[in-house]
C-alpha cells in the first residue's frame, strides 16, 4: 500500500550518514536509495512511496520509505 | 539579484557537499610519504639492494615503518606523487606487494582534536598513561574503550579464538585489521565469498570488536584476539532485506560463530528472521543488536526479539545519546557517542575504498562494544548464550535513577563482566532462565524488572500498616482502609515496569504510582513533586470524604499510606523537585509524614467519638 508523506528532507549524521524526511507530525522516514534531486537538506517535499517492512538499515532512524514518485515543493 | 541567487546556490551546494561527504575524510588524498610493502618470499639481500637503489637514484632514504613492520617488510620513504609514479614504474615494483601513498588519515586528526577538547569539557579524563594501555597511538582518543574498563579485562582475556560474525555492509581488511584473524565469510548482496565493505560502516563496527591492538598503529579494539567473520547483507547504500540477513544468521550459526553483531534494524516482525535467530540461539550463538536511532520508546527489530540482546547508546558523559532508542526491550547500554564525542575506528572511505580513521555515532557503534565483551566472556569460559547475556547484564554498572529504562540493566563494564564470568558467581540454570523469561513475555509486551526498587515499596506499605496499627482502636480494617493504605504508600507499583511495544509507557507509570508519586510519574523523573508528596492530597480527601461511610476510611487509609511513603522516602530517596535531596527535603518529608499521621488520627478519633 502506497502512502503519501509531506515534510522536510533531513541529513542524519547517524553512522556513516543517511537521508530522511521529517513530517510535520514529527515522524521521520528513512529514504531508501533516494535520487540525487532529493538530497537537499530542508527542502520541502511530497513523496509517494511504500514503507518496506522487509528492509533493515544501518541508520535505523525510522520506517524505511521506498520512493515511487516525489515532488519538490520548495527548496 | 542574479548574483545573489548564484551566491545562494553556491552556498547551498557548499553546505550540501560538506554534509554529504563522509565525516572524517576531509583531508583524504593528502600524503607526503609513500609505503612500500616488499614481498615476503624474496631474500633480504634483495630488499637491501632495492633500498640502496632508492637512496642513490631518488636521493631518499627508506626506513621501516615501525618495529612491527619487520615481518611484513613495510618501508616508508618521503616523497610525493612524482616519486610514487616513478617507483611504480621502476624495477623495484616487481619486488613489492604494493607501493601506495601513505595517506595522512587526517580528518580524524582534525575531528579528533575537536572531539578531544570537547571530551575534556564533559569531565572525561582519558587515562592513556595507565600501565595497561596499549601502544596504539590514537588509543588516547578512545574514551569509549576506557569507559567500559577494557584494559582491566585484557589482563584476563583478549577473546582468543572466539568467532564474532559481523552482519553488516561487509568488512575490509584495512591496515589496522591486518593482525586481526578472519574466518571465511560471505557477501549475500553480491553472492560471492569476498565480503569486502563498500560503505565504511561494517569495517568500523568490526574495528570496535577486534581492531588490531598493541600494534603501534591507529586505534584499539575490545576483543582483538577474536576472529572476525565478515557477512555482507547491506548494500553500499546501507540497506538490506530480512531474507539476506536471516540467511547470514544461519550461515554464522553453521560456521562456528559464537557471537553475532547486528548493527542494523528496522522493518516489522518477520518469521524468517525470528526462526533464524532461534536457530542460531539454539546452536549456542549469542546475538547482539542495536536498539535503533529514532529516540523512541522501543527497541527496533531485530534487537526486539526475545533472544537478542538489545543495546542502547550512551555518550562520553555517560548520559543517553540523543538519538538512542530506549524503554521497551532495551537490555543494556554501551558507548555509541553523540555529536560532541564520537567512536573512532579505522574504516574505508566509501568513495575510493582507501583506509581512513573516522569518528561515527549511533547505536550501531554501541552494539559492537557489547559483542566484543560477549566474546571476552565467551573466552572466559561462559559459552551458553543465556548465561553470556546474564553475565553482561549482571556485571553492568547499574544506573539507579533510570525510570524510562534508558540504560537497560546498566552500562557495559568489560572488566566486571570478565571477572564475573571467571568466578561463575551466578547460579546458572533454571533461575537464570526464570529471570529471562520474566524479563520478556513476548515481543509485544515487555517487563522491566529493574524499574521499581522493590524493597522500599514493601517497607512503605508495612510502615503504612504499622501506623494503622497504632490507631487500631479506631479503625475498621475493611477494603476501603486497605485500599487507601496501598494507594497512599506504594500504589500498584509493579505496573511501573510494564511496557507494550510502540505504545506510550506513561499510563502504566501513572497507574503504578502511589499518590505522592503522581506529580513526577508522567514526566518520568525520580524526584518527588513537593505538592503531591505532602499532606495536601490526604487533607483534601479527608475533607471531601469525611461524611461518606466507606470513603472516609479510604481517605484515612490514604493518609496513613502517604505517611508511610513519605517517612520511608525521607531516609531512602529524599529527592524533591525544586528543593533537592538535602536536610531541607528530609525535614519536609518527615514533617508531612507526621502531619499525615496526625490527620488520620484526628479524623479517625473524631469518627469514633461521634459513632
Amino acid at each position: 500500500m502506497s502512502i503519501t508523506v509531506t515534510g522536510a528532507i533531513e541529513r542524519s549524521e547517524i553512522g556513516v550518514g543517511t537521508w530522511g524526511v521529517k513530517t510535520e507530525g514529527g515522524e521521520t522516514y528513512e529514504l531508501l536509495d533516494p535520487p540525487d534531486e532529493l538530497l537537499v537538506p530542508q527542502a520541502k517535499v511530497t513523496i509517494v512511496g511504500k514503507v518496506r517492512e522487509d528492509v533493515m538499515t544501518i541508520a535505523m532512524i525510522g520506517p524505511v520509505l521506498e520512493i515511487e514518485s516525489f515532488q519538490i515543493l520548495e527548496n | 539579484m542574479k548574483k545573489f541567487l548564484l551566491l545562494c546556490l553556491f552556498f547551498v551546494f557548499g553546505i550540501w557537499f560538506a554534509i554529504f561527504n563522509f565525516k572524517g575524510l576531509a583531508t583524504q588524498g593528502e600524503y607526503n610519504s609513500i609505503i612500500l610493502d616488499f614481498r615476503e618470499d624474496i631474500p633480504t639481500t634483495e630488499i637491501s639492494k632495492d633500498l640502496r637503489e632508492i637512496s642513490s637514484q631518488y636521493n631518499e632514504k627508506a626506513s621501516l615503518n615501525s618495529v612491527f613492520s619487520v615481518k611484513d617488510n613495510i618501508y616508508i620513504v618521503e616523497g610525493d606523487k612524482m616519486l610514487l609514479n616513478a617507483l611504480k614504474r621502476s624495477d623495484i615494483a616487481k619486488d613489492t606487494e604494493y607501493i601506495e601513498p601513505n595517506y595522512v588519515y587526517g580528518v580524524p586528526q582534525n575531528e579528533l582534536w575537536n572531539c578531544n577538547s570537547k571530551n575534556k569539557s564533559i569531565a572525561f579524563e582519558p587515562n592513556s598513561n595507565s600501565l595497561n594501555a596499549p601502544n596504539d597511538p590514537l588509543y588516547s582518543q578512545q574514551w569509549n574503550l576506557q569507559k567500559v574498563n577494557v584494559e582491566q579485562a585484557w589482563q584476563e582475556t583478549k577473546g582468543d579464538g572466539v568467532v564474532v560474525a559481523v552482519i553488516d555492509t561487509g568488512v575490509s581488511r584495512v591496515p589496522d585489521l591486518k593482525q586481526t584473524d578472519f574466518v571465511k565469510g560471505y557477501d549475500f548482496v553480491n553472492d560471492k565469498e569476498n565480503a569486502a565493505d563498500d560503505n565504511g560502516h561494517g569495517t568500523h563496527v568490526a574495528g570496535t570488536i577486534a581492531q588490531s591492538t598493541n600494534n603501534a598503529y591507529g586505534v584499539a579494539g575490545i576483543a582483538y584476539k577474536a576472529k572476525i567473520m565478515p557477512l555482507k547483507v547491506l548494500s553500499r547504500g546501507g540497506g538490506g532485506t530480512v531474507a539476506d540477513i536471516a540467511e547470514s544468521i544461519k550461515f554464522a550459526a553453521d560456521n562456528g560463530a559464537a557471537v553475532i553483531n547486528m548493527s542494523l534494524g528496522g522493518g516489522g516482525e518477520s518469521q524468517i528472521m525470528k526462526e533464524a535467530i532461534d536457530y542460531a540461539f539454539s546452536k549456542g550463538v549469542a546475538i547482539v543488536a542495536a536498539a535503533g536511532n529514532s529516540n523512541k520508546n522501543a527497541s527496533a527489530y531485530p534487537a526486539r526479539y526475545p533472544k537478542v540482546l538489545s543495546v542502547a547508546a550512551i555518550g562520553a558523559s555517560g548520559k543517553k545519546s540523543s538519538f538512542s532508542n530506549y524503554g521497551a526491550g532495551v537490555d543494556i547500554s554501551a558507548p555509541g557517542g553523540d555529536s560532541d564525542a564520537k567512536i573512532l575506528q579505522e574504516t574505508i572511505d566509501p568513495r575510493n575504498g582507501n583506509p581512513t580513521f573516522a569518528g561515527l555515532m549511533g547505536t550501531s557503534m554501541a552494539s559492537p562494544h557489547v559483542a566484543g565483551v560477549a566474546a571476552l566472556v565467551h573466552a572466559s569460559g561462559v559459552t551458553d548464550p543465556e548465561e553470556v547475556y546474564s553475565v553482561l547484564k549482571n556485571s553492568s554498572l547499574k544506573i539507579e535513577d533510570d525510570p524510562l529504562n534508558y540504560y537497560g540493566a546498566g552500562q557495559l563494564d568489560a572488566s566486571a563482566a570478565v571477572k564475573l564470568a571467571i568466578k561463575g558467581k551466578i547460579t546458572w540454570g533454571d533461575f537464570v532462565r526464570w529471570l529471562r523469561d520474566n524479563g520478556y513475555l513476548n515481543p509485544r509486551f515487555w517487563f522491566d524488572g529493574g524499574a521499581v526498587a522493590l524493597l522500599p515499596k514493601i517497607v512503605m506499605v508495612i510502615v503504612g500498616y504499622l501506623l494503622a496499627w497504632f490507631l487500631r482502636n479506631y479503625l475498621p480494617f475493611g477494603w476501603a482502609l486497605n485500599g487507601g493504605i496501598l494507594m497512599g504508600s506504594a500504589g500498584v507499583f509493579f505496573l511501573k515496569g510494564f511496557y507494550i511495544f510502540d505504545l506510550p509507557q506513561w499510563p502504566f507509570r501513572l497507574m503504578g504510582s502511589s499518590i505522592p508519586e503522581l506529580g513526577n510519574s508522567i514526566v518520568g523523573t525520580a524526584q518527588l513533586n513537593p505538592f503531591f508528596a505532602s499532606v495536601l492530597i490526604p487533607f483534601i480527601l479527608v475533607a471531601l470524604l469525611l461524611s461518606h461511610p466507606q470513603g472516609k476510611w479510604f481517605a484515612i487509609g490514604t493518609s496513613l499510606g502517604v505517611a508511610g511513603c513519605l517517612a520511608v522516602s525521607a531516609f531512602v530517596a529524599p529527592a524533591l523537585w525544586g528543593i533537592g535531596s538535602g536536610l531541607l527535603a528530609q525535614s519536609f518529608l518527615v514533617v508531612n509524614a507526621l502531619l499525615c499521621f496526625g490527620l488520620a488520627y484526628v479524623a479517625s478519633k473524631g469518627e469514633k467519638q461521634t459513632a
